[in-house]
């Protein structure tokens, strides 16, 4: 688990390590009969792209899988009490809210990776944030 | 019946977008592998190659910004003895003209080119044009007015130029004004995720490299053979692009020239921009996709990825039919297929629009870059994409009316520059 390499290199050891760990957390959750296939597919999707783009990068492999664990827990409790959430308000509004909410989980399903994509690039950047990517006299 | 229509339809659409998803991640992973790989230098002998250069400044009512950027090709390093600026005043009714001219007094080597009323104004090709009949250098390159590019960014450039098989050569746009506001913010992760990530990857994989409208050289004697910038395109950089690898040339990219523009800092100004791209990128589109396919210059992964790129501006409006067919699909008639393809719709419509917004491409580049807080505006890019699809669509009703009823829809919308770029480069 405290793999150390060098800086900036491409961690290929790390992306098969993460891709072996989605496979499993993946399947797992195929097996499971308590999540609903969208929730599936959209946390399959989201193993995919986290483990292809973020395990190459700088950092350690623990922080990584952790960030992975956290990711596909996150997602699990989102589609959770989203789908609670509709179901509470389409007892009330009917119908109608039932069609909204199929056309949109898809899209408030997106907010949840991009943002937890995004957070988690931020903590894999060990480089001091450069405020403004401004080099004038390079 | 209408079922089937519809599923086949609806399959149609999402491969189509998945195609454009695998495009990117592919970009995405080529600049994730690639970016230690430092680039050599190209020389001719022990001598980097420089070219005579000739710079063209396309400039209308730039009297807040022109100064800046005369001032800065003062301070390149490139020999002054190869090279000639060339400001076209595009008949402006500022004071563009006379700020042009006291550089011009006082460095030798800055010309002004006044286009009256009746020449100016048709756009910013048209004014290229002129610039470009008293341009002398090996090399013609053009810089937009509000731009301000580093010193060396010169030498960076032309050295490609020492392969003959390079036709012309694009520089990276970073934007100045970050910080102003959520505009300004949002498209330098647009330019981000376009440059660093897009441009650099098209260029690795040996695909197509796209000139900007600025920050971009071609070679003078290849541009005269082409019959140099096309007036009735509105996005002329596209259509030069396709005209390049057309010829059989190539187009590099280099990532470490760069060079600082003064973004749109409006909602409004960001529409006109964009519907002006859209347009003219769609222009392009049925102007050369056929052309694309036939040629026998361009290998067939060239031919893919152009058809690809003159395509991206349809594809907002092709995401907003797919998502509507799939809500009466759904409660026909949902096909087992259906669950995945629907999950997926939203990741891929996110990925597709091109230069502008894939949110691993952006997320990326602004890594690599150092970006770090950057990163934390990646989620809102989906108000961007949201907005580009009336954008586009407008841009494909207007270009279709223009068509039928021959038309001629033209029309320059000028990005106005209010110089609030200046400072950043005082601080």
């Amino acid at each position: 688990m405290g793999i150390r390499m060098k800086e900036n290199e491409w961690k290929v050891n790390h992306l098969i390590f993460g891709f072996s760990v989605g496979a499993i957390a993946s399947y797992m959750l195929l097996s499971s009969s308590f999540v609903s296939s969208e929730s599936v597919y959209m946390l399959i999707i989201f193993n995919f792209f986290f483990v292809s783009l973020t395990f190459p990068l700088d950092g350690t492999l623990t922080r990584k899988l952790s960030m992975l664990l956290i990711g596909n827990i996150i997602g699990l409790f989102w589609n959770y009490l989203f789908s609670l959430f509709a179901y509470t308000v389409a007892y009330y509004l009917g119908e109608f809210f039932n069609t909204l909410y199929i056309i949109l989980s898809p899209l408030v399903n997106l907010i949840w990776i991009v943002s937890f994509w995004s957070i988690s690039l931020t903590a894999l950047a060990n480089s001091k944030d450069k405020k403004l990517g401004l080099r004038f006299d390079n | 019946m209408i079922t089937e229509i519809l599923e086949t339809l609806f399959l149609i659409l999402t491969a189509l977008m998945i195609a454009y998803l695998i495009r990117h991640y592919i970009f995405t992973l080529t600049v994730l592998k690639n970016h230690q790989k430092r680039k050599e230098s190209v020389t001719v002998g022990n001598v980097t190659y420089q070219p005579t250069v000739s710079i063209l400044i396309p400039a209308r009512n730039e009297e807040k910004v022109i100064g800046r950027i005369l001032q800065r090709m003062t301070e390149l390093t490139y020999p002054k003895e190869k090279l000639q600026i060339l400001v076209i005043d595009d008949a402006s009714t500022d004071n563009t003209e006379e700020i042009a001219k006291q550089y011009s007094r006082t460095y030798g080597y800055i010309k002004v080119i006044r286009r009256n009323e009746k020449e100016g104004g048709r756009g910013k090709a048209s004014a290229l044009n002129a610039g470009f009949k008293n341009a002398n250098g090996e090399i013609v390159f053009c810089f937009d007015a509000d731009y301000y590019p580093q010193r060396d960014i010169l030498e960076k450039l032309t050295k490609e130029f020492a392969d003959p098989k390079v036709g012309a050569v694009q520089g990276r746009v970073t934007v100045l004004n970050e910080p102003q506001n959520i505009v300004t913010r949002l498209v330098t992760l647009e330019r981000i995720g376009g440059y660093r990530v897009d441009q650099q990857a098209r260029d690795s994989l040996g695909l197509i490299t796209q000139l900007g409208g600025t920050v971009a050289g071609l070679r003078r004697d290849l541009l005269e053979s082409l019959g140099r910038w096309d007036e009735s395109i509105l996005a002329e950089d596209t259509d030069i692009t396709f005209r390049v690898y057309l010829a059989g040339y190539k187009i590099r990219y280099v990532n470490e020239a760069e060079c600082y523009e003064e973004a749109v800092e409006s909602w409004r100004a960001y529409w006109k921009q964009r519907y002006r791209w859209a347009k003219g990128h769609m222009q392009c589109a049925f102007k050369h996709s056929l052309k694309v396919l036939k040629s026998s210059n361009l290998r067939f992964r060239e031919k893919v990825d152009g058809l690809l790129l003159l395509n991206v501006y349809f594809m907002p409006i092709l995401a907003l039919l797919s998502w509507i067919i799939s809500v009466p699909l759904f409660f026909l008639k949902p096909p087992p297929w259906f669950g995945i393809f629907w999950v997926s719709i939203p990741i891929s419509i996110y990925s597709f629009v091109g230069n502008f917004a894939p949110f691993f491409e952006v997320g990326i580049g602004a890594y690599l870059d150092g970006r770090t807080r950057a990163q934390w505006l990646i989620p809102l890019l989906i108000f961007t994409f949201l907005y580009n699809i009336p954008i586009c669509t407008k841009a494909l009703i207007d270009l279709l009316i223009s068509k039928i009823f021959r038309r001629n829809g033209n029309h320059w919308a000028k990005t106005v520059h209010s110089g609030n770029g200046n400072s950043y480069i005082m601080s």
